[in-house]
């Protein structure tokens, strides 16, 4: 009915309809972020810690006024207009030396977190949808758990600290250390979800149309249980930012000052004695770390929201009564009659 | 009994749990014709839902294991076909529709994304494209089936001509599977408005969660129908809709019957419904067919006395009088079925024979023109029975 008079711009019609769509997106996020405002906060911050790292490797001296590792004539002075964060005995000032450890901090927790999460989801993935007993997908599934589950037996930090004591210092050394203990949390997370989703009727409903059994696990499970690891991973970002802090701070991560990271930072400060003589010194790197995983957590929590369809449209205020109302100048625009029916159809069950 | 689309011979379906094992369809035979609906009732947990799973090998094996007989599907035994070569088969061979319409399409994608799988799955099967289909068992020829393209029935041709070659200078073709996406959309909005969406462009661009249980139900039978299937198994389509919606639904099916060719394995737990569309009838009884024939036979003179008992439970308008009728007794527990026939503890003509053997099953009766068979030792007098 609709597209008969549509129909020579229909291809051109698909694109309007797609940027449309796209516009509507953008849109939604920004009425889900408007609906929770410490979403929002935590978005806006983690922007600007975005930022913040791009421009301290493209352009340094926008945001930093001493470069790295520059020594200047201040020693130990306290926080002033020069040095917003204060300078240490060596006259360094603090402030720059924290913003740049900003983009090598994110760029490791990011790879741990990311690594973790790709190695661990598609172990988890593989273990939660061939797990039948007696077939090979069975037995490479209970490999797969048992190995996760010796793995998980350790306290994960102690376990980071030898293999980081045992590997030496060095940025590939820490990630990896990390790591190690990191990915078993993610294979027991995506391995639950993809337990609870494959059951549905949505994927025996699938199978039926003869969709393929890959197809069904990268495709229509893939996507459910997306949502919850996406949550999960940028909540992931903070908790691995303060594990890799702590084996900083006790002298195990990174050597400050050769290489800034924020909890060599505090290690090499505190161990200097100027916890107590300058307290600056320790303050500036302390407070990165918690408004970083502070924003991460914040807008890990909001994310939930954003991602899931259902909740999506309801936060948005873009549910029925707009559908309904968009409807009739929708069909009128493609020239056919108005559509009570639709809309009255259209509703959401409570 | 000239050209069976699936021919079920002697099927058994035994469920292992724990220690246990109980027979949950045992020895089913039946038919189901070209262009025909065969319609299935018995209460809950007779195997009515066990029996439509298991055409297509959708049942989780294990806990369910075949326990043998045979399922001829174009001349291909399904129960021999490795599991892994199944998709070939379903989809465009036989396809289902599930009890719960709520549930049965995937909340994460639009309408669009998930009509236009299945639409998607059906083209390149007919084009050949498919490796799935390539590795598929015995003959499938996509191109040859009798089923009316849904754009023939409708306004004519729906395609403009020329918009095919622009999509494709505009490389808006799937790159893998080389269909085009115009065509694919034209094909999505089509087969929504077969099954009487209004506003279907819209509804494209809607989640699953913003429709009603009836336009739910309503995708999923276009979705199924989009496929062409030889086969069409609607595992209680209705039962989850409430009875305007299920109305709509079934008038809905019964129009779609006529116009796309496909034959129809119809499940319900309701007579009323079954009448409205079936052209035969089967009726299970404890894992058993213990009853088939054409609708009008078994509605008029039934042979069975659990069918006649049904049909007696059965709530009708010209009965408003009186108290709702039941069966006396319950469906027996599988694990441990009544030894002979399964029916006889609730069976008012039940005699001494019935306790020790168990009918055969499905005897033709004499003189039925159609055929219509029973599986009851006294089949001729169920007719007196008040």
């Amino acid at each position: 009915m609709a597209s008969t008079p549509a129909a020579p711009g229909s291809s051109r019609g698909g694109a309007r309809a797609a940027l449309r769509q796209a516009g509507s997106g953008a849109l939604t996020f920004w009425r889900v972020l408007r609906a929770n405002p410490l979403t929002m906060v935590g978005f806006i911050v983690v922007a600007m810690i975005g930022i913040t790292a791009v421009l301290v490797i493209v352009a340094p001296h926008v945001l930093t006024p001493y470069g790295p590792d520059q020594l200047t004539t201040d020693y130990n002075q306290g926080p002033s207009w020069h040095h917003p964060a204060g300078t240490d005995g060596n006259g360094i000032d603090i402030y720059s030396e924290t913003l740049y450890a900003l983009p090598l901090d994110l760029a490791i927790a990011f790879a741990i977190a990311g690594a973790a999460m790709l190695g661990g989801g598609v172990l988890g993935l593989i273990a939660g949808f061939w797990d039948r007993p007696g077939t090979i997908g069975g037995a490479v599934s209970i490999v797969i758990l048992r190995i996760t589950d010796i793995f998980l037996a350790f306290p994960s930090l102690i376990l980071a600290l030898a293999i980081a004591v045992s590997l030496g210092r060095g940025v590939w050394q820490l990630i990896v250390a990390i790591l190690i203990t990191w990915w078993p949390f993610y294979v027991r997370l995506v391995r639950g979800e993809t337990l609870a989703v494959k059951h549905l009727p949505y994927v025996m409903a699938a199978r039926a149309a003869g969709v393929t059994e890959r197809r069904i696990v990268l495709r229509h499970i893939l996507r459910n249980v997306l949502e919850p690891v996406v949550v999960y991973f940028t909540l992931d970002i903070g908790t691995v930012l303060v594990t890799l802090s702590t084996i900083g701070f006790v002298g195990l991560g990174l050597a400050y000052p050769s290489q800034a990271e924020w909890g060599s930072m505090m290690s090499y400060y505190q161990n200097a004695g100027l916890i107590t003589a300058a307290p600056w010194t320790v303050l500036g790197p302390g407070v990165a770390i918690f408004v970083t995983v502070l924003a991460f957590s914040l807008l890990g929590d909001g994310l939930r929201d954003i991602l899931d369809p259902r909740s999506r449209r309801v936060l948005a205020g873009t549910g029925t009564g707009a559908i309904a109302a968009a409807a009739p100048s929708e069909s009128a625009s493609g020239g056919a009659g108005p559509a009570p029916a639709a809309a009255a159809e259209v509703s959401s069950p409570a | 009994m000239t050209d069976p689309v699936v021919a079920i011979e002697g099927l058994s379906i035994d469920y292992v749990v724990g220690a246990g094992r109980f027979r949950a369809v045992s020895d089913v035979s039946l038919e189901v014709e070209r262009g025909h609906v065969v319609g299935i009732v018995g209460e809950t947990g007779c195997g009515k839902s066990t029996l439509a799973q298991a055409i297509p090998r959708l049942l989780p094996e294990p806990p369910a294991t075949i326990g043998g007989g045979r399922i001829l599907f174009q001349g291909v035994d399904l129960v021999k076909v490795p599991l892994w070569k199944m998709p070939a088969i379903r989809g465009t061979g036989i396809n289902m529709i599930f009890q719960e319409p709520l549930n049965s399409l995937n909340p994460a994608f639009r309408i669009y994304d998930q009509v236009a799988e299945a639409v998607h799955i059906r083209k390149v099967r007919e084009e050949g494209r498919s490796s799935v289909a390539r590795a598929a068992p015995g003959p499938f020829d996509y191109s040859r089936r009798p089923n009316p393209k849904p754009s023939d029935v409708w306004s004519g041709k729906v395609v403009p001509g020329g918009a095919v070659e622009e999509a494709v200078h505009r490389k808006q073709v799937d790159r893998e599977s080389g269909v085009s996406r115009t065509e694919l959309r034209e094909d999505v909005l089509d087969y929504l408005r077969l099954v009487r969406i209004n506003d279907p462009e819209t509804i494209l661009n809607l989640y699953p969660h913003e429709l009603s249980g009836g336009m739910r139900q309503r995708i999923m039978i276009a979705m199924a129908l989009s496929e062409k299937p030889s086969l069409l198994i609607a595992d209680e389509p209705t039962s989850a809709l409430d009875v305007t919606i299920q109305a709509q639904v079934l008038t809905l099916m019964k129009e779609l019957i006529e116009e796309v060719n496909t034959s129809i394995l119809f499940i319900s737990h309701d007579l009323g419904v079954i009448a409205e569309t079936a052209d035969e009838l089967g009726v299970m009884y404890a894992g058993k067919l213990v009853e088939f024939g054409p609708i009008a036979e078994v509605f008029k003179s039934p042979k069975h006395p659990y069918t006649k008992a049904l049909l007696r439970a059965a709530p009708t308008r010209y009965k408003s009088d009186g108290p709702l009728l039941s069966i006396a007794g319950n469906v027996p527990n599988l694990s441990r079925p009544p030894p002979g026939c399964r029916f006889h503890p609730r069976c008012p003509i039940a005699r001494p024979v019935c306790r020790v053997d168990p009918a055969p099953p499905l005897a033709l009766i004499d003189g039925a023109a159609p055929p219509h068979r029973s599986a009851c030792h006294f089949a001729s007098e169920v007719e007196a029975i008040p």
